[in-house]
Order: structure tokens, then sequence, then C-alpha cells
């Protein structure tokens, strides 16, 4: 442990904050700060129960607490998380078992567990810590990469918390673990023939796994293919989202000037459907910048991960940037019409406290991948 | 752990798998941002065309329905607002005994069985968000305390719409004095809607049921607006985006109606009714030179406000029991048998076709033998006696039957009816009001139709004074008469004067043209008019020639006897007068036409001469009073 303590002590004293990637934390606050808007402007004219904080003044205490997370993470070497992997992987299937024994149900899903009046999605731990794990696990195996035994070994690993996230219902959850698992496997330069011939396999048995699903999920799924289908039913939403979407034009409705979303025709505006709030009040132009700066995101974390010291914070890099990018697309295609209805959060900018603050954890450790990029010098 | 962080860094790190993972990046951001461009740059509109498209809705707006005035400026029907009980079926409570409670004390307050509510609500077919009318016609306190107890009834509101209110020549709220002639409004049902929707009708719109309501609906009702509204996606309205069309509020009316004449015939008409103890009766009064309805008064009458603000089923139930049917305008919708009032076509039709001349004498009968009939079957006359020899004008005066038998033998089916139809019986007057009758005139068609070649000549005797198969409008016997009275022209009557402004002023005059002009000659309705005088100043029609009226009172009675006596002394009979008032005798200048029907009296006077008396006494001003008790039969010989 002593090592640990000098790096700490090293940090304290800041000599390796000089290498603090400032852009990736400007980023970061840049969304945070669009989320915050437009989670105002979703929630403009709701008159909220006297007495409880409004949804702004959450988001701004949650991201107070994530950016606590940030920069302690980004003050420990990150090499310190692998070495308790082991009770981390543990805590996480004991999160999710605890979700699904007492979980409230919001949306028909059990997806948060209450925590003295404070709700904690579990999934959204659970991403973010997986990618831990999952990074731990492919560095200790860097020597045998190659092998079919990582893939299917990585696969149990992941295989347990997906399947817990996908019983609660929480199908974008478990599709999210599955991108980071591809995405980390690619990058650590796993078998590329194995991944496809397992990815084939997966693929092949898709079919049983639509089959598997509750009706009103597998409606909302295929409503991309044909919006008209259901126009009153399981579709609406995303009719409504398109007509808000395709309503903002070049430069948008202006904030809080979005009838779809001020009438209230926009499903959980302020959830899932953030994106269409951008689209509506701020236009094209407005959701070109909102695509840039995850476009920039990503290019931050993909050079963070090029320029790690070692696997472990490359694939910790890595597994981050294919969350943030699976779920933009799938985010952004899904209020687009390109993609099908899942629950999945736009990141740093879809409501929600534990998703921000793993995500800020995650960009923490992000920094101390950056900082700790250069051999320390003793 | 040692071994991470001494690392030397150098690990297997693929340029390619990099790059790929850098290509997969650029192009999701890439078809990101094209389906973006796609959706927000080039189908922009479409989309936005849509989402107005899905919170907008495009509604009518009501306009104010006309007023309507007497043809002095009183105000006789206005608009007054009503309160309707309203529920959103969203809004309610879902948990059935949450609803039940809202139900239960929304019921509370207007004061009806929760049973009521409930069944409005159940039988409502349409959206959770649309309002549900529960309750129309909510008292003022009610509505007030609905709408404080708010938050405690959720789904529950009060609607303000405007409903008709009637008022009398006082301009107190009474809906009898007018019913017939103003009429009421009633709300559109189903089948209706089906109809009217294409019209620009609601679903639960009103409409003119009776009277002027009815027959000048598209005036008053005038023509909705339109208007954009934009809805929050519980349905309810936020805003009016535009108004893409200004209602255009319905145009007042001025009616030809003298209100405080209306009163004064209503009142006598009624004491006539009760003297005599009949239960059906009408006074119509008229403008013979302009065929305006002064006053049409059919008694008994109905109450339309209690239609206004939607009839209870028991009193409505009441309505259509009662035997004097006060639902229907009798001067217009129901059809008598005239009597000797009908001797007027006889008469006209005998001297125009050469049957006889003013002066030329016929024998009159105790009982005229028909011709080709057996021996033996004979018509009375009214006295049994016959009256020695007489000319038109003598018979007119007298009424003398045996004598109209005989002319209206000469005249022939065709000819008489031919008469009986220029002067506008067998057809409608085309009246402004609704219902109107067509009247039975007799025809060789109807003769057929009871399966016989021809008619019997005893008919077409009878029909020569009116009775067996003539049926007719009081109305059409007043206009046929106005006809005599101003010259020969048959006027079309009319109860609308024109259009009036808010004060009730006449802003502008409707015209009526006249049906037609008889093909008479001046001299021959002269005569006539003066045989209508002589009926006045003979005595035939007693002492209403002591009244000092400001003219030369012409009239004529009739009775028609019908249905089987009830003691075994007299038939039961319909009893008529009809009288105007020109300068001067046989002239055609009078102002005033009246008539008066009373329905089935068991009385042995003519009961109609009493009402009109007592109507002309009373709306001149005099100070006589001539009355005679209508069932005194010793002092009355009228026919």
């Amino acid at each position: 442990m002593g090592t640990v303590t000098a790096t700490f002590v090293e940090t304290v004293r800041g000599r390796i904050w000089r290498s603090f990637d400032r852009q990736l934390f400007l980023y970061v606050a840049l969304l945070i700060s669009f989320g915050l808007v437009l989670g105002y402007s979703a929630n403009y004219g709701v008159s909220g129960t006297p007495g409880t904080l409004s949804q702004t003044v959450k988001t701004v205490i949650w991201a107070a607490i994530g950016l606590t997370g940030f920069f302690v993470a980004a003050s420990i070497d990150y090499h310190w998380l692998s070495t308790f992997t082991g009770p981390i992987y543990l805590a996480v299937l004991g999160l999710l078992v605890l979700t699904m024994l007492i979980g409230t149900h919001l949306f028909g899903a059990q997806m948060s567990i209450s925590v003295a009046g404070l709700d904690f999605q579990s999934s959204e731990i659970a991403k973010v810590l997986m990618i831990v794990v999952l990074a731990s696990y492919l560095h200790r195996r860097r020597e045998r990469i190659g092998r079919l035994s990582t893939i299917v070994g990585a696969g149990l690993v992941m295989v347990i918390p997906t399947f817990l996230v996908y019983r609660q219902p929480d199908l974008g959850t478990a599709l999210v673990f599955v991108a980071v698992l591809v995405g980390m496997l690619f990058l650590s330069g796993a078998s590329i023939g194995w991944m496809a011939l397992l990815g084939g396999a997966a693929i092949a048995l898709a079919p049983l796994a639509i089959g598997a699903m509750h009706a009103y999920q597998r409606q909302r799924l295929f409503c991309f293919l044909d919006p008209n289908a259901d126009p009153q039913g399981a579709c609406y939403q995303l009719l409504q989202a398109l007509n808000a979407v395709g309503s903002g034009g070049l430069l948008g409705q202006g904030l809080t000037a979005g009838r779809q979303n001020q009438l209230g025709y926009l499903p959980v505006q302020s959830t899932d459907f953030i994106f269409t709030v951008a689209g509506e009040e701020l236009g094209f132009v407005g959701c070109a910048i909102l695509l840039g700066l995850f476009a920039l995101l990503t290019w931050r974390i993909v050079s963070i991960a090029w320029h790690a010291r070692d696997s472990f914070g490359m694939l910790i890099a890595v597994g981050l940037a294919s969350m943030i990018l699976f779920q933009v697309l799938v985010n952004v295609g899904m209020v687009t019409g390109i993609m099908p209805v899942t629950g999945i959060p736009l990141p740093f900018v879809t409501y929600g406290g534990s998703s921000l603050v793993s995500l800020l954890f995650g960009m923490g450790i992000l920094e101390s991948v950056r900082m700790h990029t250069e051999k320390p010098t003793f | 752990m040692a071994d991470l962080n001494d690392g030397d860094g150098e690990f297997p790190r693929s340029h390619a798998r990099f790059a790929a993972l850098s290509v997969i990046a650029v192009l999701i951001f890439g078809a990101l941002a094209g389906r973006l461009f796609q959706l927000q740059v080039l189908d922009g509109a479409r989309y936005a065309a849509r989402a107005v498209a899905v919170r907008t809705l495009e509604v009518s707006v009501r306009s104010p329905r006309g007023l309507v005035f007497d043809r002095e400026g009183r105000l006789l029907a206005a608009n007054t607002p009503a309160w309707t009980l309203e529920a959103t079926l969203a809004d309610l409570p879902a948990d059935p005994s949450a609803r039940a409670w809202v139900l239960f004390r929304a019921s509370r307050v207007v004061g009806v069985d929760m049973s009521v509510l409930t069944e409005r609500l159940q039988a409502f077919k349409g959206s959770p968000y649309e309002l549900v009318p529960l309750l129309h016609g909510l008292s003022r306190e009610a509505a007030l305390t609905i709408g404080e107890m708010g938050e405690q009834l959720p789904g529950v509101t009060v609607a303000v719409e405007a409903v008709r209110e009637y008022f009398d020549e006082d301009g107190a709220v009474d809906g009898t004095l007018l019913s017939h002639l103003v009429g009421y409004t009633g709300r559109v049902d189903a089948t209706e809607f089906a109809e009217l929707a294409a019209r620009g009708y609601l679903p639960d719109d009103v409409i003119g049921r009776d009277g002027v309501e009815s027959s000048m609906e598209s005036v008053l009702r005038g023509t909705y607006g339109r208007q954009l509204l934009e809805r929050d996606a519980s349905g309810r309205t936020v805003k009016v985006v535009k108004t893409l069309a200004e209602p255009i509020a319905g145009k007042n009316l001025m009616l030809t109606i003298d209100a405080r004449m209306q009163r004064v015939a209503s009142d006598s008409l009624l004491w006539g009714m009760q003297a005599s103890g009949v239960k059906q009766g009408v006074t119509v009064v008229m403008n013979p030179q302009t065929g305006e309805i002064l006053a049409m008064v059919s008694l008994p009458a109905y109450d339309n406000n209690k239609f206004a603000v939607g009839i209870s089923q028991d009193e409505f139930a009441a309505y259509l029991a009662d035997p004097g049917r006060p639902l229907r305008n009798h001067a217009i919708s129901d059809i008598y048998p005239p009597g000797s009032t009908f001797k007027v076509v006889t008469a006209l039709g005998a001297l125009e076709e050469g049957v006889t001349t003013t002066t030329q004498r016929w024998p009159t009968y105790g009982c005229y033998q028909i011709p080709d009939a057996p021996e033996g079957q004979c018509l009375s006359d009214w006295n049994n006696q016959g009256f020695g020899p007489l000319n038109l004008v003598e018979a007119f005066a007298r009424s003398s039957d045996t004598f109209f038998y005989q002319m209206a033998i000469k005249l022939g089916l065709d000819r008489f009816g031919s008469w009986a139809q220029q002067l506008g019986f067998g057809e409608r007057t085309g009246i402004n009001l609704p219902g109107e009758a067509k009247g039975i005139v007799i025809s060789r068609e109807w003769a057929q139709a009871q399966g016989r070649p021809d008619v019997f000549t005893g008919e077409l005797a009878q029909a020569g004074i009116g009775q067996n198969v003539i049926a007719v409008t009081p109305l059409q016997l007043l206009n046929a008469y106005a006809a005599l009275a101003n010259g020969g022209t048959l006027l079309r009557p009319t109860v609308v004067r024109g259009e009036a402004d808010d004060s009730g002023a006449l802003v502008r005059p409707y015209t009526a043209e006249p049906i037609r002009t008889l093909s008479a000659s001046a001299a021959d309705l002269q005569a006539i008019r003066i045989g209508a005088r002589d009926v006045i100043t003979t005595g035939h029609a007693y002492n209403i020639r002591d009244l000092r009226l400001p003219g030369a009172l012409s009239g004529k009675t009739g009775t028609a006897e019908f249905g089987s006596a009830p003691s075994g002394d007299a038939l039961p009979f319909h009893s008529w007068f009809v009288a105007w008032l020109p300068s001067v005798p046989g002239a055609t200048d009078a102002q005033l036409e009246v008539l008066t029907f009373t329905y089935s009296a068991v009385a042995r006077g003519n009961v109609s001469l009493e009402v009109v008396k007592y109507f002309l006494q009373q709306w001149y001003g005099l100070d006589q009073d001539l009355r005679l008790d209508p069932t005194d039969l010793s002092r009355v010989a009228a026919n």
C-alpha cells in the first residue's frame, strides 16, 4: 500500500495534475449544462409539488455529488481499482439482485432502489463498475488475449449482470452491457475470428430473445420500422417525438417555446426522450452542437485510451467510449426513428442522479488514466 | 498489483483496431447528423405541419341567437345564461368508489339522484378528454357551489351557455301567452344531428322547435364562427391559435303580433271557454290589408319557458295527456268543419259562375229534397222552416242552408271545388309558422278514394254549407274572409314584420307577396260584404250590433254539429265567428279582422260570437258589456 499512499501524496501536491485533461472536463461540463437547460425547459410550466425540489435543483445537487466523485476518482491512481475487482463484481451482483427483490417500480420495470429517499438505479452504477471489472479481467488475460477462452471468460463475467438487468426488465441497459463487452474485446486484441463466430451465433439466437420479450417491449421495439402501424398505441410516443424533432427545423422554436414539449405531447420528456426537446426547441443547429460535444468527448476518451500506459487503463477508456457511443447512437437513433424504442438514457443529458454520478465517476477514472499516462517519476 | 504499477506501458495496441473504432464513431455521428438533417431541415415543414395537426382542433364558436320583439318593440324572446353540469372522464378519479363519491357529492349539490349523473356518463361514447354534459339547467346557486368546490370534485365542472327566456306583453317571464307563435328551442337529438351536422350544427346544439323559433331558425341562429384551438396532450384547451371566422350573430326579428292585443284576445277567449266549458279555442286577429297577424291565440297553450330549460318527463307527459292538446297550434295545425262560414265560397262561386245574380230570388225550404235522391231524402234548413224566397245577399245574412244547398248543386262539384281553391282552401296559406295543415275540400278524388265514382249530390249540398267533406284551419277561413274584406286579394298571412335592431326598432321590413287576386267582380264581392254587414245588423248575430265600434262591423257566424248528443237534446258543435271592421258598410278599408273558433261546445249559444264581442269591447275600450251567457239558448239564434 505504500506506493498508493505515495501516489496520493503526489496527487495532492499537484504534480501530475498538470496532465489533467481539461478538454474532457470541459465537454462533460458542457454536456451536463445542456442537460440542465433541456431539463429545465422540459419541466417549464409544470408546477411542482410545494416543498419538493425542482428537477433542475436536484440535477445541480447530483452534479455536485458527481463532481466530488469525479475528483476523488481522478485523484486516485486507477490501478488501485484493480486490487478489488472481485469485491466490486460481487457488489454489482448484490446490487442487482437487491433491486430485483426490493426495487420500486418505474414505468413498469424494477429499476431503482430507494435509500434514504434517493432512488438508485442500480443498472447505471453497474455499467461503470462492470467496465472496471471487465478491463481488469482482460488486462490479466493480456498474455492469452487471442484465445477463445478469453472471449468465453469475458462473456461469462458479463452474462450474470446482463441477465439480471434484462430481467428487471431493462433491455436497453442489457444491450449496453453487450456493446461494452464487444467494444472492449475488440480493442483488447481478442480474436476477431472467434468474435465473429460467436457474434454470428448470438445474432442467430436473437429471434429467441425477442420472442421471450414482453409484448409491450416487442411492439415498441419495432415501431421504428413503421411508426404509423399503431399511431394511437405503442408507436404514439415515437410519432410525437418525430413530429417534435422535425418541427424544430434548422434553428428550432426556442427554449421553452416548443409546443409539443410544453403541451405534454412528448413522452417522458426529461428522461429518455430529452433529445426531442433539443430537436424541437434548438433545431438542427442545436442538435448538431450537442452531437458535436459527444463527438469531441468520444475523441478525447479514445485519445486517452490510445495514450494509456497499460491495457487496464486503455480498456477502461474503451469501455466508457463504447458505452457512451452506443447510448448516443441508440438514444438519438430512437427519437429520430432509426433505432428501436428502448429505454436508454442520453449520457450526461438525461435527468438521473445515479447515471450522472456513475458517469462522472467513470470520467474521474479516465482523468486518472490520463494523468498516469506518463511513467511516474520518483 | 505490483505488476500493474510497475508496468512499462508496452502492451499490444492495435492501430488497425483503434482506426476501426474511430471509423465506427465517425459513422455513428455522421449517420445521426444526417438523419437529423433529413428530419429537421429537409422534411421539417412536413413534421411541423403534422405536429400542428395533432395538437390543434378546429371548433365552432356559437353565435348569439337573435332576439324576438312584438310589433311595438316589446321583447318576447331573449338569451339568458344557464348552467350545465359537465364531467371529463379522464379527470374523474379512476378508482370506482372515489369516482362514485365525487358524483354523489355533485348530485347532492344539484339536487338530483346520483343515478341520473352516472347514467349520462355511462351512455357517453366519446374521448375521455371530452366534456360530457350531465345535467342542464342548474340553478345559479348550484352552479356557484360546484365552482367553489373545485378541487373536491375532480373532473366535474360547470359550463355556462345561453338559453331562451320568453316574456309576455309586460316583460314578465311568461311562456304561455305566445308559445305557439314564438315557439321554443330544444336540443338536437342524435338522429337529427346526423342530418344537421353538415349545416354546422353541433352535437348538443339547440334548434328552434315551434313557432318562429323553428320557421325562422336560419335567420335567428346566425352563422357559427370557427376557431383553431391548441390543446395539450390531455385534451385541455391551452389557447386560441386563431379565429378562422368570426361568428355572425343571429338577426333580431320583429313579429307582426301585438302582444297587448294577444293578451286581450287570450283573456276574452279564456273567458268564453270557461263560461261554456269548451276545451279548445282559437282567436286570430289579422290586418286584412296586409296579411299581418296581430294576434293568434290557441288554447290551451303550453309554457315554452319549460321547454327552453329542458322540460321534465312528467310535465311533458301531462301536456300529451291533455285532451285540449296544448302542444298544437289549433289555428293552423288542426282542421275543423267550417259550417256556415263556408257559405262565402258557395256565394262567390254562384255569383261568378252565373248561377244566380245578387237580386234573383230563390225559394227556401224547411227541408230541401235532394235532386236524384229518393223521395223524402231532404236536407233541413237550420230553422227547420225556411225563410221564403230570398236573394243571395239576404240568404247570406240569414244563413239559409236550403238556399246554399241549391247554389252548391247548381255550381257542380268542379266549379265549387275551384272556388274553394281560389279562396285558399285545401292548400297551405304559407304563413311563416311550422306545422300548417292543408285542410280538405270535397272532390272527385276524395270520392274515388272512398271507392265511389263520384260524390253524392247530398254531399255536395252539405259541402255548400261547410259540412261533411269540408275541413279548414281557422287561419284559412280568416284569410278567405280577408280577401272578401279587402276587395279581392288573397293575402299571404305572416307573423314576421321584419328584422329589428337590439332596441326593438324595425330596421329591415319583410314583404309578403299576396297569394293571388280573386277573379271575382268587385260588385259581387261588395254584395257579399253587404250581406255580411246584414249578419250583424239584422240581429242574426244578436246584440253585437249595439257595440259602439269605430266602423261598420261585418261578419259571419257558423256552427258545425258533429258527434253525438251527450244528453239527447242537442249535438255538440263547433262555433265560428269571423268579423271585420270597415269604415262604412261594404267598404274595403278594414284594418282589423278577427276570427274565433271554439271546439265542441254543448252550450246553445254561439260561444265564438260572445268571445269576439268581449274582445272588441276590451280592445276598443268600450264602456259597454253586452256579453250573453253562452249557455243560454233562449236568447240566441245563431247559425
